[in-house]
């Protein structure tokens, strides 16, 4: 579908014979007035990439993939932010309780099912051109849009809290008091944005994420056993010696699943590929970026299971640790050097996730109550969406300064309740794939529905199955 | 992206996307995605069937019962640890 011809609503505008009720004709020419500073920094950007393709003509290596190079940074972020402090937590805890086995093939098919879902955000985001939460207000109307924004809204601000936990709690370990750790993080947060520019504020949230990697040279100086790892990847075993259905086993394959398949990522890669300025002809691109965040962020979690894998090994009961109690048991296992990287990597998991995060709230707002909405846009013309992303982090920087706040139970339910709102976004995603008014020959394959309808039912399986060994410890087998 | 530069030179296309020209930035931007073109236009309201308003709601109800039972428990939780 060409996108000129793209049927849009214009209020008093004519309509389309054969077009449906809903949709009128838009019309070019109304489109050339009124070029903003947004509209300019996306074009440089598109000139950019351009100009890339037409020298990858070249046999130079490099100048092949410049391009791509260019054009990555959604789906790595959108990977890289969820790889954040209590995703990272829930990994400690698993390879704390559980070692190397079951887990470890788990989390990468978790990660494998959230590439799936990632990749329709990238389509939509290039065909549409239009945010997630503008998409379902504007296709769904604003009953189903409240309610998929209640979900951000609570998700988001509850992530952003414990992702304020791990800056605390990383730093914490170097002994940096809470409140210069946080109000550190808070300004971090709002420095980011100072630059009034989406490729700056990408790239440098880029260079934030390669430190999510410091958790490999944290796996190695665990000295795993590679036996144990390759079998466990191809046999999924050891399973958890009281079985899979026990409250506490549930709850961490709920914690790991919402460690990696979110709301909040589907509302910021998709924002992101729109603020990026991509295009229907950047969609094979954009699947690679998403492909090599996810199997960057799957390493990352991995490499966090099995450093933490020597404190099941040694019997050391993890099950009430915080975060900074992490490095300091793992030290004599794996040295100060280990344990030092191990709470610097939960430090940045929260930080580059506030970051992340606080932004998709801004997006999602802007979209919905239709006002600017770019990291291309100054500050003095984006006021109520700089104030969003900057008020949410302070907020939630705010609660983990609280005297005896109930942080603890806050982090353990973060990622269950991300998982327990995934069904209605993934329907919302679904139904917006398959609307060919949208998306044209863009539109879902019969691949990318039974995934997405596969993914969908897992999701609410399990939390179907968390729910009844919460209530019903017995019903399934466990003790 | 041909046309940009078949009507401008290299040197020039950088001068008039500076200057913010229109024919210059929509010769490398798709039309919507302009800002002003976003801001007058719409995407219209789809027809729900039956079936995805019932699935709908049933995914809805599932959220909001499950929450429930999420923050019965924490709040089960909390009273456990101040005995």
């Amino acid at each position: 579908m060409n996108r000129t011809d793209q049927l849009l609503e214009v209020p008093g505008g004519s309509e389309r014979p054969g077009a449906s009720a809903a949709v009128l004709t838009f019309s070019p020419a109304a489109s050339e007035d009124g070029i903003t500073h947004e509209d300019i920094d996306r074009a440089w950007d598109r000139l950019a990439v351009d100009r890339a393709r037409r020298a990858g003509g070249h046999r130079s290596l490099l100048h092949r993939l410049r391009p791509l190079w260019l054009l990555v940074g959604p789906g790595i972020l959108v990977f890289l932010g969820e790889n954040d402090a209590p995703s990272m937590l829930s990994y400690a805890a698993t390879g704390a309780k559980y070692g190397i086995g079951f887990f470890l093939p788990f989390v990468l098919v978790t990660f494998l099912a959230g590439f799936v879902v990632q990749e329709m955000t990238v389509r939509l985001g290039a065909v549409t051109h239009r945010g997630h939460a503008e998409l379902i207000f504007d296709r769904f109307g604003r009953f189903w849009g409240r309610f998929a924004m209640g979900d951000l809204i609570l998700g988001n601000f509850l992530t952003l809290v414990t992702e304020f936990i791990g800056v605390r709690a990383g730093l914490g370990f170097f002994g940096v008091p809470p409140l210069v750790a946080v109000g550190g993080a808070m300004l971090l947060v709002c420095g980011a944005i100072l630059t009034s520019r989406y490729w700056t504020w990408e790239r440098m949230a880029l260079g934030l994420a390669v430190f999510n990697g410091l958790f490999v040279p944290a796996a190695l100086l665990a000295h795993p056993q590679w036996r144990a790892v390759g079998q466990s990847l191809i046999t999924w075993s050891p399973l958890p010696k009281d079985g899979l259905f026990t409250p506490d086993v549930m709850l961490l394959i709920m914690s790991n699943i919402g460690a990696t398949v979110t709301p909040w990522m589907l509302f910021f890669q998709q924002s992101a590929v729109v603020d990026k300025g991509l295009q229907p002809g950047d969609i094979r691109a954009g699947r690679v970026d998403t492909l090599i965040g996810t199997i960057v962020a799957a390493v990352f979690g991995m490499a966090v299971i099995v450093a933490t894998a020597p404190l099941f090994a040694h019997g050391i009961n993890a099950s009430d640790f915080e975060a900074a109690q992490f490095a300091e048991a793992l030290q004599p296992h794996i040295g100060r050097v280990g344990a030092t990287l191990f709470a610097l990597g939960i430090f940045e998991a929260g930080l580059l996730a506030a970051i992340t995060i606080s932004t998709s709230s801004a997006y999602a707002f802007g979209e919905v109550l239709h006002r600017p909405r770019s990291l291309n846009r100054p500050v003095g013309e984006g006021r109520a969406f700089y104030a969003v992303l900057v008020l949410s982090a302070c907020a939630a920087g705010a609660v983990v300064l609280i005297p005896n706040a109930p942080l603890t139970y806050i982090v353990l339910i973060v990622n269950v309740i991300a998982v327990l709102a995934m069904p209605p976004a993934l329907l919302f995603l679904v139904l917006l794939l398959n609307d060919r008014e949208l998306m044209g020959e863009h539109v879902n394959g019969w691949w990318a529905n039974l995934g997405a309808v596969t993914i969908t039912v897992l999701l609410i399986l399990a939390g179907v199955g968390y729910g009844l060994v919460t209530v019903f410890p017995a019903l399934l087998g466990g003790k | 992206m041909q046309h940009a530069h078949n009507r401008f030179g290299n040197g020039e296309l950088d001068s008039a996307i500076a200057r913010g020209e229109a024919e210059a930035v929509l010769a490398l931007l798709e039309p919507d995605q302009l800002v002003a073109a976003k801001e007058r236009t719409r995407f219209g309201r789809r027809r729900l069937s039956r079936g995805v308003r019932a699935l709908l709601w049933g995914l809805r109800l599932y959220v909001l019962f499950m929450v429930a039972l999420v923050l019965f428990q924490v709040i089960q939780a909390v009273q456990g640890a101040g005995h």
